[in-house]
């Protein structure tokens, strides 16, 4: 668990640099990566399943980044992009293509509406923590 | 205020818009940065559209004729530095801290900062493609071959990019080559776990920005960009995964692997 913490957060790192991060913000976006896939190693380790793993890390990661970016101010979208990275479900869309590979039809599947499951959970945890100030009034115009 | 004046703020907001947009920022963070910039100076009428392709604003005052201004977009890429910096800018702007031509030629500034070198980015897709292998569970013995890969992606990656080819057929090829290379590695090395490796690999390549803004562009209320985003993100993984697919089918049945 701690070697894929930190894995998270040299991977967040990297890919940070790939989008042209400026410098100063390299080590933010790596915390935030890092804390979302440590939240969904727990959540795992605590028993839950993947899809809510997912969504809690996702909150995690939006609204750790969203409060970040108010602090550093910058645009949140610098934090957020490199930040969802690790739980964006990559491993599950190779899996569908692997399946389709291999003419499993069913696996396939069962592997392609895991992706997009995932896919709407975060969808679901942005659109969240983005309205949450709303929701409950705190938004300062 | 004059036409001169008006002209020049308008060019100032939508030169600002396009140069988020090129670099990867949200729709509605576009439209809102050009409003808050049209609405600093007092306009009757700023109306502002933009689609990830496209940038249209309107100007109206009493005492001018209605300017329209409408900016094709193309060569986008990512650069979120840029997207940091114009958010800057607009808001000292906002604040009255600068003129608009102290504006305009800090935007030609910002438009020609370079970022990171090439052997940076190189490195950087090796790095982040060998720690996601470790990250997904992979051993120390998968580490290295997606390290090599990330090394082979990027700089096929650079050198399509300087040759304006379409950014699907380069995901296709990116893809592609990771499958071929997994293969190839596993004829020589038959312990790696091609799964993990192919995972890893491929992770520096999702559609991150497409699909992160795809979801802040529907909150955002802006449905056009929002679908659009998200089918961009649906293609760019399905090119990635139908070039890695297809590779490891075929250098599969060339070396007797099975999958």
């Amino acid at each position: 668990m701690i070697i894929g913490v930190i894995s998270a957060f040299i991977a967040t790192i990297g890919f940070s640099i790939i989008f042209h991060v400026p410098k100063e913000e390299l080590i933010f976006c790596g915390s935030i990566g890092a804390l979302g896939w440590l939240v969904y190693l727990l959540c795992i380790d605590f028993g839950s399943s993947p899809i809510v793993a997912n969504f809690i890390a996702s909150l995690i990661v939006s609204q750790g980044s969203s409060s970040l970016a108010k602090i550093r101010k910058i645009p949140v979208t610098i934090l957020l992009i490199p930040g969802i990275i690790p739980v964006v479900p990559g491993a599950a869309t190779y899996q569908t293509m692997h399946s389709l590979l291999l003419g499993d039809y069913m696996e396939a599947a069962s592997y392609a509406s895991y992706t997009f499951q995932v896919a709407a959970v975060i969808a679901g945890a942005i659109a969240l923590t983005t309205m949450l100030p709303r929701i409950l009034g705190t938004v300062n115009k | 205020m004059n036409e001169f004046k008006s002209k020049q703020i308008l060019h100032f907001a939508v030169k600002a818009g396009e140069i988020m947009l090129q670099s990867g920022a949200e729709t509605y963070r576009v439209e809102d940065t050009i409003s808050r910039i049209l609405k600093s100076k007092d306009f009757n009428i700023a109306e502002t559209f933009v689609v990830p392709t496209c940038i249209i604003v309107t100007i109206d005052n009493p005492n001018i004729e209605p300017i329209t201004h409408l900016k094709r977009i193309k060569n986008r890429s990512t650069r979120l530095d840029k997207i940091s910096l114009v958010n800057d800018l607009s808001r000292k702007y906002v604040d009255g801290l600068i003129s608009t031509e102290e504006a305009l030629l800090e935007l030609d500034c910002i438009n020609s900062t370079k970022s990171y070198s090439a052997p940076m980015i190189i490195s950087a897709t090796a790095v982040s493609a060998g720690f996601f292998t470790l990250m997904f569970g992979g051993r120390l013995i998968d580490f290295f071959p997606s390290l090599l890969i990330g090394f082979l992606l990027a700089v096929v990656n650079i050198w399509f990019t300087s040759r304006d080819v379409i950014s699907y057929l380069i995901y296709f090829s990116s893809g592609f080559i990771i499958g071929a290379s997994v293969i190839c590695i596993s004829w020589f090395a038959p312990s790696i776990n091609i799964d993990s490796v192919v995972i890893g690999s491929i992770m520096p390549l999702v559609p991150g920005v497409a699909f992160t803004n795809s979801i802040r562009d529907m909150i955002g209320d802006e449905i056009i960009s929002g679908l659009s985003r998200g089918v961009e993100a649906l293609f760019i993984a399905v090119s990635i995964a139908a070039g890695v697919g297809i590779a490891m089918n075929i250098f599969s049945s060339i070396g007797g692997v099975s999958l």
